[in-house]
């Protein structure tokens, strides 16, 4: 901490300075990938490289001989059920009798530097049969399509989905107009700045094990499990991740770590995979193809929506089905739609792994959804907004899936502040303005996010407080921040409830070894869920040290007293008793508070099938927001710049506005990169944009100004009237830059992302006359 | 581990590539580097020119300047001259890559890489830059267009190096325009690049015009029909669409991850619509507006 920061007060609605800052510009901070030391090994996985086939043989023998290679460990060498996942166990640590995609581990390589253990991944020989392999996922649920796992209960169906409310299909009959349209997205690979990495040390009958991870107490036994090792003599270690959004959200490297220190005793072993191995064997968001229809009345009011949605989970599940089921249950948006048949669909395929990003199946469901909401404002001839507005759920209301909204529901109060924006006022003026070959067009979309597990799943966090000897707090952070800001968060709360100043908290990163479960730093979920925990243990060691102070100073009672930065004071008298001495005093149990909070769930079921409930349907608690780009089109070329980017948000009070904006403007990010330039390109099982040289992420020249605000409603449940503020902002920009293409020029481009060249097509298409 | 030589002089350069014939020499690296990484190449040993001054320079040689091979793009966008002379180079050389990649790769380097997609060599083509290189007995100086002659493929010997280009000061245009359409605006390969050059009179007609394309081809496509055809005429979207087509006709583009070949030979002949915009923008940019030796040419 720089000393500038010390001082820094700690109020809830500040802006704060992240307290991780200084350390993490200046290179202090250390990630899971910047261990080092003289002894360590490293270890190496052979992936399969093709995208199915049946395991005929490994041939180790000529790496093993290799000079400075410790270990080549084969599933047979993997002592526990070899099988990973977070809700069905599919994913084995080492692929035992099959690959199911290009990057399958097949065996893992121990060795004392990394040229020797390049030298010996490439001397490893498999001997694969290749067999018929599924890539489409509407084709895999075919008859006859070749099976992913061949004791799956149903083809490659990893799990199915339907909400129906109303009267469902049969009120499209009543609806005086219906508009269609089937939509097509694709991959997207996280690409945080650091891939994943870990290192391992078997010590004293330990497994330690640090590592770039998002859910260390859930690694814990799903990785002891797999490797046959007594969860209780695991500890997992998790600094801050250079950045995560979903992709650490399970295993990535803990297994087969661990599998290499259980080999190698008493020496740390290190794994960091290169850029080209995260995009080859990563899970990605899933790609996703929407089948959507929409009928209103005449006035706009909606009233019916029909909507079919396949996510291509690749080859395992690794939360496939969660996310799935939150796509499903927010495929009907932010609307009153009474009567709903909503059908989705999580299917097996040999393309590459889908698995959890920031937005859940939420992203991909709004991409279709608010395009579907423009095309029906543009049938019934009323305005974008006008219709959101006409349509925006209220508090009390139910959602498209039959919810109904207890808790704040701010969609419509983001909406009203749209217009307020000079962006928007301005907007025709702009768009007249456009130079020659260019159009210009503004689009809206509205978002929401659904936060925490759901019904089933304890949405828990334990927080541990502790005064310190030397006067400070030290705050035991269960939950993972991967650089969303939320440690710094947890500090602000308890400087907040303890009032202190920087200088007088500090922090315990993620160990399950010193800090409680807190569940994974994901699903909107981390700062609510901890936040509230935080809250309740801070109260009670306040309230213990303002007692045992009143009792110390002969005060009538703790009424009298109050902490001010430091030490705890008698008011009445202006006594004061250092934060260190009541330390001296207390033992470490009086000292230590520890609470537990879980988040509430809905009440209602909207699903009647079980397995639904189970992977997280529905949500109570929803963040909000609306949206508006800018966009300018360039009619030569097709390239679409996007020049101003607005962003209202609910995500109840702000307690840090500067981390606040941090996250809205990191979505948008995101959400852009989804929208314009990001595509994984896949043939065949195989990836064809290996690097990022070839999967285009946006640079800072590719964003827009972004404005960001919040309407800052109180979330009666939340910790000082918070929600989730994660994952709500990448929902937005797909949709709102596709709406502001349709707004400047007529197109719509229905498979994304909506790169230069597919504008060019659909412009030129629209020329020629052709039906868009 | 392999050697890398890093000779302070052309006389060292020299014994190092007689002693090692399979030495591969490079500058800046961004290109190498990548390629080593990948391990489409595994050379034995290394020679970094970086280190040689007189590769280096940006001389005033009387009618025209030198630019040595190794001048790194991020130096010329410093030199005042290269926006003033050559601004068509100038632009190529602010949308090449990133400010780190600027700060490494040469001027050198992005001709001797030879790639259909080098910033600079559409700039280089229409200003008919002339390559200057050496061996150790001798030196020869080549037009760029006969220079390159495939896609990674030069007219560079075995012991011979690039020392550098040579551009002509008279360069009689008053356009100058160099666009790069990519997947995004920095760190970005192009999909279609265009250099124009022309002189436009003070009705509004033009009187020479000199294009390149980039990536549109195995090496840069230049269209002489096109250039022609619009000598004489005003940069109106009616000639200008037949020009258009000459260029695509020039075109030989393929398909890739980036691209496709037919979205590559369309915008190619786009590109060129934009030159009217650009006059009436009033982007007239005189390529030697005061200059001394003006008058003398």
């Amino acid at each position: 901490m720089s000393y500038s920061m010390k001082k820094i007060s700690l109020e809830i609605g500040k802006s704060i300075p992240r307290f991780d800052a200084f350390a993490k510009v200046t290179g202090k901070e250390k990630y899971a990938s910047d261990f080092w030391s003289p002894d360590m090994l490293w270890a190496g996985v052979k992936r399969a490289g093709v995208p199915h086939a049946r395991i005929r043989g490994i041939k180790t023998d000529e790496a093993i001989s290799i000079p400075g290679v410790l270990s080549v460990l084969t599933s047979r060498d993997v002592k526990g059920t070899n099988r990973q996942g977070v809700v069905r166990k599919d994913q084995p640590v080492l692929a035992d009798d099959r690959v199911r995609h290009c990057g399958d581990p097949v065996a893992l390589v121990v060795a004392k530097d990394r040229e020797t253990l390049a030298m010996a991944l490439s001397a490893i020989e498999l001997d694969l049969e290749p067999l018929q392999a599924v890539f489409d996922p509407e084709k895999a649920l075919e008859q006859g399509a070749p099976l992913v796992h061949e004791r799956n209960l149903e083809r490659n169906l990893l799990l199915k989905g339907s909400l129906e409310t109303g009267k469902g299909e049969a009120a499209f009959e009543e609806c005086d107009e219906t508009v269609e349209a089937e939509f097509r997205l694709p991959h997207q690979e996280h690409a945080y700045l650091e891939t994943e990495a870990g290192w391992a040390i078997l010590r004293d009958g330990v497994l330690e094990i640090t590592a770039s991870t998002q859910s260390p107490f859930r690694d814990r036994y799903e990785m002891a499990e797999a490797i046959g090792f007594d969860m209780h003599r695991v500890r997992i270690i998790a600094p801050y991740c250079g950045g995560a959004f979903g992709g650490k959200d399970g295993i990535t490297v803990q297994s087969l770590l661990g599998l290499a220190a259980l080999n190698n005793p008493g020496r740390p072993v290190k794994m960091w995979w290169s850029r080209e191995e995260s995009i080859l064997a990563s899970a990605k968001r899933h790609p996703a193809r929407l089948y959507y229809k929409l009928g209103a009345k005449k006035d706009g009011a909606f009233h019916a929506l029909s909507a079919r949605v396949y996510f291509d989970t690749g080859p395992y599940d690794h939360l496939g089905g969660a996310v799935m089921a939150l796509g499903l249950e927010h495929s009907g948006g932010p609307y009153r739609i009474p009567n709903a048949n909503l059908k989705a669909w999580s299917v097996f395929t040999n393309n590459p792994i889908g698995g959890p990003f920031r937005g859940f199946g939420v992203t991909q469901a709004n991409a279709a959804m608010e395009q579907m909401v423009d095309l029906m404002a543009k049938r019934v001839g009323i305005s974008p907004l006008d219709i959101r507005l006409k349509n925006a759920l209220r508090r009390g209301d139910r959602n498209p899936a039959g919810v109904t909204l207890t808790g704040s529901t701010g969609i419509g109060e983001c909406l009203k502040k749209i217009p307020a924006s000079r962006l928007w006022q301005e907007r025709e003026t702009w768009k007249k303005a456009a130079p020659l070959y260019k159009k210009r067009g503004a689009g809206l979309a509205s978002a929401m996010q659904g936060m925490g597990y759901g019904p089933l799943i304890p949405d828990t966090a334990n927080a541990k407080i502790e005064l310190n000897r030397d006067g400070r707090f030290r705050v035991f952070c269960g939950v993972v921040d991967m650089g969303q800001g939320n440690a710094s968060t947890y500090l602000q709360i308890a400087g907040e409830i303890l009032n202190q100043d920087m200088s007088g908290v500090e922090l315990v990163l993620p160990d399950t070894a010193r800090t409680l479960p807190s569940g994974s730093s994901s699903a909107s979920r981390t700062t609510f869920t901890y936040g509230n925990a935080l809250i309740k243990a801070s109260k009670i060691l306040k309230q213990r040290l303002l007692e045992k102070a009143a009792d110390l100073l002969m005060a009538k009672g703790s009424e009298e007293m109050d902490i001010v930065p430091g030490c705890v004071r008698h008011m009445p008298s202006g006594k004061e008793m250092p934060l260190s001495a009541l330390a001296g005093i207390l033992s470490e149990a009086e000292r230590t508070s520890v609470a537990r909070y879980r988040t509430p769930s809905a009440k209602e079921s909207p699903a009647s099938d079980p397995l639904l409930t189970l992977h997280g349907i529905p949500h109570i608690i929803f963040s909000y927001a609306a949206h508006a780009a800018f966009v300018e089109i360039d009619t030569l070329t097709g390239r679409i710049e996007v020049k101003c980017y607005l962003a209202i948000t609910d995500c109840g009070r702000i307690l840090n506005p500067q981390a606040f904006e941090q996250q809205i403007h990191g979505g948008i990010a995101q959400g852009l990169g989804y929208a314009l330039c990001e595509e994984l390109k896949v043939d065949h099982g195989m990836i064809l944009t290996p690097d990022l040289g070839t999967y285009i992420i946006p640079t800072s020249m590719d964003l827009p100004d972004m404005e960001s605000s919040a309407v800052e409603l109180h979330e009666e449940n939340g910790p000082f009237g918070l929600k989730g503020a994660g994952e709500i902002a990448v929902n937005g920009p797909y949709p709102a830059v596709a709406n502001a293409i349709a707004d400047a020029c007529g197109i719509r481009i229905l498979e994304g992302p909506m790169t230069a060249e597919r504008v060019l097509g659909a412009l030129n298409a629209l020329q020629r006359g052709e039906a868009q | 581990m392999k050697p890398v030589f890093l000779p302070r002089s052309k006389e060292e350069l020299w014994d190092l590539l007689s002693r090692y014939p399979d030495a591969m020499v490079y500058a800046g690296g961004t290109d190498l580097l990548v390629r080593l990484r990948k391990g489409i190449l595994d050379p034995k040993v290394l020679v970094c020119l970086e280190r040689i001054d007189s590769l280096k320079s940006v001389e005033d040689q009387g009618d025209r300047f030198f630019v040595g091979a190794c001048a790194t793009h991020a130096r010329l966008l410093a030199e005042p001259v290269i926006g003033r002379l050559y601004p068509v180079l100038f632009q190529a050389l602010s949308q090449l890559g990133s400010p780190h990649i600027r700060n490494m790769g040469t001027i050198g380097g992005n001709i001797v890489t030879a790639s259909p997609a080098g910033d600079t060599l559409p700039p280089l083509y229409v200003l008919s830059a002339r390559v200057l290189i050496s061996g150790r007995e001798e030196s020869r100086e080549v037009p760029i267009k006969d220079f390159i002659i495939g896609p990674g493929r030069t007219g560079l010997r075995s012991g011979e190096i690039i020392e550098g280009v040579r551009i002509e000061k008279m360069q009689p245009y008053n356009l100058a325009v160099f666009e790069k359409i990519g997947q995004r605006k920095a760190l970005s390969i192009s999909i279609v690049s265009l250099a124009a050059l022309l002189k436009i009179s003070e009705s509004g007609i033009v009187e020479k015009a000199r294009f390149a394309w980039g990536s549109v081809g195995p090496t840069i496509v230049v269209s002489p029909e096109a250039e022609s055809f619009l000598v004489g005429k005003r940069l109106e979207e009616g000639y200008l669409k037949e020009a258009a087509t000459f260029a695509r006709r020039a075109a030989s583009p393929i398909d890739d991850v980036r691209a496709s070949a037919s979205y590559r030979r369309l915008v190619a002949g786009n590109l060129l619509f934009r030159l009217e915009g650009h006059l009436k923008e009033n982007h007239l940019k005189a390529e030697q507006p005061d200059l001394p030796w003006k008058d003398q040419a």
